[in-house]
């Protein structure tokens, strides 16, 4: 299929977002596809960095070894922007994804608020599908 | 000429512990503003709190709902950046409907100039959602007003980071002309030379995307190089500043060098784009070094009354001018393109 040709998956350090990484990796190891991980830099990050643009954070490193997924394959990007935005623009221009991924709340995010939820709005503006993971997915994932 | 402020409105209850939109700021921009001593060219309008007709001129009836529900319940994270609290809500509402009370105190006296000190600040809250620390747009909402009356609006954005809710808000309002200076690459990661407006309002947004390290003389000559003839052409009738000042040297959110001697030049420049006295508006938006925010707030509104205070001289030799020539080229190109699609949809 097309849309596992290039995955971006959203990244902001949370175990939600962390799991969403991991989907997408297993899917791009079985078909193939490209996977560009992406954090949101916001405004607060300009005062307190929290990923180097220029190196794929540890924990990732490990979970793609965990996912048997060569990490060489993997684009890690800091983008400025906020969550929704910045995964949104993956989808155009230069990085032209096919589909987007992203974990069901971020960081910070209470449980059941509409207000504020990257997926809801993703799921709601992207061009190209997106799938939501689950923050309980092991084996499985939700489709939108 | 006097100076007509908003009422206070307790913003007390919108802080969020360690956060830098914080309410510190409104109390050094109101000690600029006693700096000025004025006396009794001081106008204070009554505070007003904007209606839901008010804000649905500008955002969502859903959204609306929305944050005013999450505040109810006591609020929270919006996103890693904006919060909101129990009194969000009511203090934004303030904060929108400021705007809205100054305007009307203008028309009325024809003379003065305003200055909405409120807060939270509004320039990235999108139609439908908060961002950036910010929950409703506050300069959209007075150019809604504004525009209901028939007036053509120019917003000039100096904040350092660019407005992209303002952007969205209006990019296909041909009454409304968007004017940004930013620093780039930067949140929120939008405004390109090359973003110019939808197809109802090409040549109506105007970006001006600046390096790190830029100084107040290139940014001045930038609004005139590239928006002057716009701004020309438009002929505003209404002039708003969403007035972060978070491009000073000091400030911790960001890497351009102005001082407050650069807001004052770029105050002269804001002010002689209105038609004449009471059509400006000055917006508090981003600004967290509350020392610079304090002379700079100061520099802008002694200027704009004619009587300019400056305590820091303008800065100069910083990087930047050779992308004046390049975001003119970005322009152009975006605006040809844009006629050329419409040509091609329009012909038989």
């Amino acid at each position: 299929m097309r849309q596992f040709e290039n995955i971006a998956v959203g990244y902001d350090g949370s175990s939600d977002a962390t799991t969403a990484v991991a989907w997408a990796l297993r899917a791009a190891h079985e078909t193939g596809a490209t996977v560009t991980i992406v954090h949101a830099s916001g405004l607060l990050e300009h005062l307190r960095s929290r990923f180097s643009p220029d190196e794929l954070p540890a924990a990732l490193q490990l979970l793609a070894k965990q996912c048997s997924f060569d990490e060489r394959r993997i684009r890690w990007l800091v983008s400025d922007g906020d969550a929704c935005s910045v995964l949104l623009r993956m989808a155009s221009a230069p990085i032209d994804a096919t589909m987007l991924v992203v974990g069901s709340r971020g960081e910070g995010k209470r449980e059941g608020l509409l207000l504020g939820s990257t997926s809801l709005e993703v799921a709601e503006h992207a061009t190209v599908p997106v799938v939501v993971v689950p923050a309980s997915y092991v084996e499985h994932a939700a489709v939108i | 000429m006097v100076l007509v402020i908003n009422g206070p409105y307790g913003d007390s209850g919108h802080e969020d512990h360690g956060h830098p939109e914080r309410p510190e700021r409104l109390v050094a921009a109101m000690a600029a503003v006693n700096d000025l001593d004025l006396g009794t060219d001081l106008v204070v309008v009554p505070s007003y709190s904007a209606s839901r007709a008010d804000l649905l001129r500008v955002h969502n009836g859903n959204y609306l709902d929305e944050l005013g529900a999450f505040c109810y319940s006591g609020g929270g994270n919006i996103d890693d950046d904006t919060y909101a609290t129990l009194d969000s809500w009511s203090i934004a509402k303030y904060a929108a409907g400021a705007g809205l009370k100054v305007i009307e105190e203008l028309r009325q006296r024809d003379d003065g100039i305003g200055f909405v000190a409120a807060r939270p600040p509004g320039h990235h809250a999108l139609a439908d959602r908060a961002m950036g620390f910010c929950l409703l747009n506050n300069v959209a909402i007075a150019a809604a007003e504004l525009l209901s009356q028939g007036e053509r609006v120019l917003i000039v954005d100096w904040d350092v980071h660019h407005g992209n809710g303002t952007q969205q808000i209006y990019w296909d309002e041909p009454d409304v002309l968007y004017v940004s200076t930013h620093q780039w690459p930067l949140f929120p990661g939008s405004g390109s030379g090359s973003e110019v407006g939808g197809r109802h309002a090409t040549d109506r947004t105007v970006n001006i995307p600046l390096p790190p390290g830029t100084t107040g003389d290139v940014m001045l000559r930038a609004l005139e190089v590239v928006a002057g003839p716009v701004i020309d052409a438009f002929n505003p009738t209404w002039v708003l500043v969403s007035a972060g000042f978070d491009a000073h040297r000091d400030d911790p959110m960001a890497d351009l060098r102005l001082t407050s001697g650069d807001f004052a030049a770029m105050t002269n420049y804001a002010v002689n784009c209105a038609p004449r006295s009471g059509r400006v508006v000055f917006f508090l938006e981003g600004g967290y070094d509350l020392r610079a925010l304090r002379s700079s707030i100061h520099a802008t509104l002694s200027t704009a009354l004619g009587r300019p205070q400056v305590s820091e001289a303008p800065s100069n030799g910083g990087p930047g001018v050779e992308h004046i020539a390049r975001i003119n080229s970005a322009r152009r190109t975006a605006i040809e393109i844009l006629h050329a699609t419409d040509e091609t949809e329009t012909a038989p």
